[in-house]
């Protein structure tokens, strides 16, 4: 009994090894590529690890196209979408969860129906709405056309109805404004669901491409998955130089692993509050 | 009265930031690519012509269509499905205590952070007809080489598993959730009620978790609506529009072609699948999902 017990036991543990490495695989293969040499990378069979690993491929692909503006735009544009986020999130949030107004109804709607509406399918007229606005080329296009998200709204909302009502009734009798009520009471409570709203939107809005593709066409405006992009067709010739857009690709994706392995948890938890939301 | 209407006032500020952008890009564009399906356009051209339904009616004798339709449908079910079963099964092996669990979990869910992008990139080289790693492994199994991205029987696969690559982990990780939550005492009566392993999975557990399958259904289903970066890197719609869904089809005769209006008639398509796909799964989860 013992024994079966240990057979089985030993052999989920290899499955979930043998998956775990599987899922995982793509990405050794991604470094692994980048360090050979272009004849060595087109040898059949292939190598699982070069015998010399050309590190100095990073480099190279680093200096090949603006990869530092591309990584500065991403980081730029994502941080500023993510504050702008945050406050804009927790004010109707709060508005529609603790200001009793009569339009909150309508609000709390407008929101849902937000909700089922795919963002794709609105590019085109946005596109020329922002045309219109003269924001077509420009960080405050990309900026402020994703400054909005309804997926934020309701996380948040979600989290300020568990806080009690009580609290903000007894800032009012403080004599405290609503704007203060909220960034010293509300906020602090359910910082949780804010580190998990920051977090998401960063890695989409980092790894953002088909919009800010759309609405911006100037070199340096382009964020990293379009530049990386452009690099595979230009600059990596469409598979000529496959060791450099592997190089290329492993430093877009790195600081998002990175990210990620240090902020696991939270991303984690956010499965638990994504799940949450929808139920509204 | 005044109290109220200062209330009023306060509250309608606090919702201003989220609103202005909200209006600007989310219900104007909607109203406006209403307005937009009814017309010739071609962005060129200082004047819209009205031409009532004709963008529609093009469109339903648009063999194009038809195709894009099909894919979409064939990318929605080989997405979404085994996106679902994959990620089920891995939080299955995870249910009991293990070594190395917060590594596997790790390891299998981190495809899902990483822009997609730059993942279809790397896979465009495991699919290399040639000495890619994917027929690699195929010619160990006996299997002649495929030219996963230029046939069209195989694109559509290509990109599919791709993005069941990118998603599985997170769906493993709402499952995980969900059945943590399952309360003991029911799989222990069902126990005492003579189940086994996979009576007590499908009566007490799959029933469970009814309301996490729901979810993730929907929230697959409208990302695979809207799947983009993959099939832009791997294949741009082709071969042959074998990859060509509706939102690829969309954006082609939007941004290459200039149909404005013929654009506008698949968004307004695509947006009523999409209420419609949530309408539905609202009604069926009202019967089957058990929330309790």
């Amino acid at each position: 009994m013992l024994s079966k017990q240990l057979v089985t036991r030993s052999f989920r543990q290899l499955l979930m090894a043998a998956l775990s490495i599987a899922m995982a695989f793509p990405f050794f293969w991604m470094v692994s590529s980048a360090v050979k040499t272009n004849d060595e990378i087109w040898q059949f069979p292939p190598t699982l690890w070069p015998s010399n690993p050309l590190w100095h491929n990073f480099k190279e692909a680093w200096l090949a196209a603006p990869f530092a503006q591309y990584v500065f735009n991403s980081v730029f544009v994502a941080s500023m979408i993510v504050l702008l986020q945050v406050l804009n999130s927790s004010m109707l949030a709060y508005a529609i969860t603790h200001m009793k107004f009569r339009l909150s109804g309508f609000f709390t709607t407008t929101i849902l129906i937000g909700y089922m509406i795919p963002a794709t399918a609105t590019y085109l007229p946005s596109y020329l709405i922002l045309n219109e606005l003269g924001l077509l080329n420009s960080y405050a296009g990309l900026i402020f056309s994703n400054c909005v998200s309804v997926f934020s709204i309701f996380l948040i909302r979600q989290a300020f109805l568990q806080v009690s009502h009580e609290l903000v009734e007894a800032g009012q009798v403080d004599g405290a404004s609503h704007f203060r009520i909220l960034w010293t009471i509300i906020v602090p409570i359910t910082r949780s669901s804010f580190a998990v709203l920051a977090l998401i939107t960063f890695i989409e809005q980092y790894n953002n491409y088909f919009w800010p593709m759309l609405i911006t066409n100037d070199p340096k405006l382009q964020l990293v998955s379009a530049g990386l992009r452009s690099f595979f067709v230009e600059g990596g010739a469409y598979g000529l130089k496959w060791p450099l857009i592997m190089a290329a690709s492993a430093m877009t994706i790195a600081p998002l692993l990175l990210l990620f392995i240090f902020t696991q948890k939270t991303i984690i938890h956010s499965v638990n509050l994504s799940a949450g939301a929808t139920k509204g | 009265m005044r109290k109220s209407l200062l209330n009023d006032a306060k509250a309608l500020a606090f919702t201003l930031p989220a609103l202005v952008p909200l209006m600007l890009f989310w219900f104007i564009p909607l109203g406006y690519v209403i307005y937009l399906s009814f017309m010739e356009w071609d962005f060129m051209n200082p004047v819209k012509t009205y031409v009532g339904l004709n963008n529609y009616i093009r469109l339903f004798d648009n063999p194009q269509f038809y195709q894009a339709l099909r894919v979409t449908l064939l990318f929605c079910i080989g997405s979404v499905l085994p996106i679902i079963i994959i990620g089920f099964a891995l939080a299955l092996l995870f249910e009991r205590k293990m070594k190395g669990t917060a590594i596997y979990q790790t390891l299998l869910f981190s495809p899902w952070v990483t822009p997609t992008v730059a993942v279809s990139i790397v896979w465009s080289w495991m699919y290399e007809p040639k000495i890619g790693l994917i027929n690699l492994i195929l010619s160990w199994l006996g299997q002649d080489p495929i030219r996963w991205l230029e046939d069209p029987s195989w694109a559509l696969v290509a990109v599919l598993i791709v993005t069941i690559w990118k998603s599985a982990g997170w769906a493993m990780i709402f499952y995980m959730v969900a059945i943590r939550n399952v309360p003991p005492e029911l799989s222990q009566a069902a126990e005492l009620d003579g189940a086994g392993y996979w009576g007590k999975l499908v009566h007490v557990t799959l029933p469970l978790i009814s309301p996490t399958t729901f979810f993730l259904i929907i929230v697959q289903l409208i990302q695979a609506i809207q799947a983009y970066d993959q099939i832009n890197v791997l294949t741009q719609g082709g071969p042959a529009g074998s990859t060509r869904t509706l939102l690829y089809m969309y954006y082609q005769s939007a941004f290459t072609s200039y149909q404005i209006g013929e654009a506008s008639s698949i968004a307004i398509i695509i947006v009523l699948g999409c209420l419609i796909l949530s309408g539905l799964s609202f009604i069926v989860a009202r019967k089957t999902v058990h929330y309790n």
